[in-house]
């Protein structure tokens, strides 16, 4: 049996705005810690977060959004691949970065 | 590193010039050599707002022998919190004009070229040839996308900054070594998924930092020297300040810098992006709008329009129109408080976070929802002169 994990998500300003939260949001994670796992919780969390990060329905990330974490693209993997120890142990923060075009 | 050409025989430097740049001259990574190819080289700025005005000041002390400034715009009371080289008696001037003389003020050995005029697919090509490198310091999508495609297109490096509220993204993009800024973000966001800086707000001084950062690239490129952010994007966190690094690579399928590259010239980017630009207010043909003028008349006259105010509370401290506010964040949750069988004029600042709360309550069931058609500051501009503006 797997315990709970807390991970540790940074939002774009926009979504914190729209989450009403500031800073980082930290989200237990009962099974595999995984970009999708993650981002089920996310949206089960803030509801006004579905769509934002993935579309709604082909559960796909949207083409202005990214994940990173350890420095690394997380965009690319497939949704279920395990995440970074350092982010499974709270050491690191699982990254939403969103397009931003202000000058 | 991307090469930068640099003509083979350096310009001299004078007296004075040597004097002026002294600090430089005793970095061994600049020297004279180097303080010579920063006189030789050609940099365009693309934006003289938050980003930009940093940027080119820096730029010219540094030594850049030609920037060229590129901006339509004219300056604006809300500019001067964060765009530094225009002053309160600039208000009114053409943004190009401005830069221009605090540049030669700074460095009148700089050959400032102007260009007044909005970048287009029409001009960009031409414009970018004549220089060196590009640094975008532009305030919306389209202009990104267009600054990103005409760099890959002609070869130039793009150095990047954009801003947002107490964040800040940095890179060096299209180069051969690296990704463009379509590897990082394909598509832009839909019209009014992310806010402007002028609906979302920006901290003063954080273009400042962004902007020195992408002087700072800027100047290493043409030197040659350090670890340029090809193939990285620092991510800034002003309010937490915090800088984090991540690594980027090239998308192979990229329809721009790609194996199969599918654009090959210049696109409308204004359909890319839809057609809202990033600065103005939501239009759609579809939306049931309202004129500011016609719903004072209409409330002048008594009749019963409930005005739902979907800004934040500290903006509904700067003005307001008595309405009832819901932030659009918690529209979902509070639909409510609303009268399905009442007519709702929303609001927001510029129209755009209302339209989306038209859209949503047209969703429930909410039949008769107007969108104020260019918000608030519309009503400021058209209705009510005394409101304050923001």
């Amino acid at each position: 049996m797997i315990s709970a994990t807390t991970i540790r998500v940074v939002l774009p300003a926009h979504l914190k705005t729209l989450a009403r939260v500031s800073g980082e949001v930290r989200l237990e994670i009962a099974g595999e810690p995984t970009p999708r796992a993650v981002l089920d919780a996310l949206e089960a969390r803030y509801p006004v977060l579905r769509g934002t990060v993935r579309d709604q329905v082909t559960q796909q990330r949207r083409p202005f959004i990214r994940f990173f974490a350890c420095e690394q693209d997380l965009s690319h993997e497939p949704p279920d691949t395990p995440l970074p120890q350092a982010v499974v142990l709270g050491a690191e923060p699982f990254l939403v970065i969103g397009a931003i075009a202000g000058g | 590193m991307p090469e930068i050409e640099i003509p083979v025989s350096l310009p001299e430097l004078t007296n004075e010039e040597i004097l002026r740049y002294s600090r430089h001259l005793l970095l061994p990574e600049v020297a004279l050599d180097g303080q010579k190819r920063i006189k030789a080289a050609r940099v365009l700025c693309v934006g003289t707002g938050g980003l930009g005005s940093p940027l080119a000041l820096y730029l010219a002390a540094a030594g850049v022998g030609t920037l060229g400034v590129v901006d339509f715009d004219v300056v604006d009371h809300t500019n001067l919190q964060r765009q530094i080289i225009h002053t309160t008696a600039d208000v009114g001037r053409s943004k190009v004009a401005s830069a221009a003389e605090k540049i030669n003020a700074v460095n009148p050995n700089v050959n400032v070229r102007t260009f007044e005029a909005k970048l287009t697919s029409a001009n960009a090509l031409e414009l970018f040839r004549e220089f060196d490198i590009i640094a975008d310091g532009t305030d919306n999508f389209a202009t990104r996308y267009l600054v990103n495609d005409a760099c890959v297109l002609t070869g130039k490096p793009n150095v990047y900054a954009s801003i947002f509220r107490f964040e800040g993204q940095a890179s060096v993009f299209a180069t051969e070594q690296g990704p463009c800024y379509r590897c990082l973000y394909p598509e832009p966001p839909p019209p009014g998924a992310v806010p402007s800086c002028a609906e979302g707000g920006v901290l003063g001084v954080l273009p400042g930092l962004l902007g020195i950062i992408q002087a700072t690239e800027v100047l290493k490129l043409i030197l040659g020297a350090g670890e340029p952010l090809i193939g990285r994007l620092l991510l800034v966190d002003a309010l937490d300040m915090r800088f984090r690094e991540v690594k980027l690579r090239k998308t192979p399928e990229c329809p721009v810098c790609g194996e199969n590259r599918t654009i090959r010239e210049l696109i409308d980017y204004e359909q890319f992006c839809g057609v809202r630009g990033e600065e103005k207010p939501a239009t759609t043909t579809t939306m049931a709008e309202i004129e500011p003028e016609e719903l004072k008349r209409r409330l002048d006259a008594g009749e019963n329009v409930f005005i739902l105010d979907v800004r934040e509370p500290h903006e509904y401290q700067i003005c307001n129109l008595h309405g009832h506010l819901i932030p659009l964040g918690d529209l979902p949750q509070r639909v409510g408080e609303l009268d399905r069988e009442t007519e709702i004029v929303v609001h927001c600042k510029l129209g755009g976070r209302s339209a989306k709360a038209v859209e949503l309550l047209r969703t429930q069931g909410f039949r008769n929802v107007k969108n104020l058609t260019g918000g608030i500051m519309r009503w400021a501009e058209k209705v009510d002169p005394t409101m304050p503006r923001y």
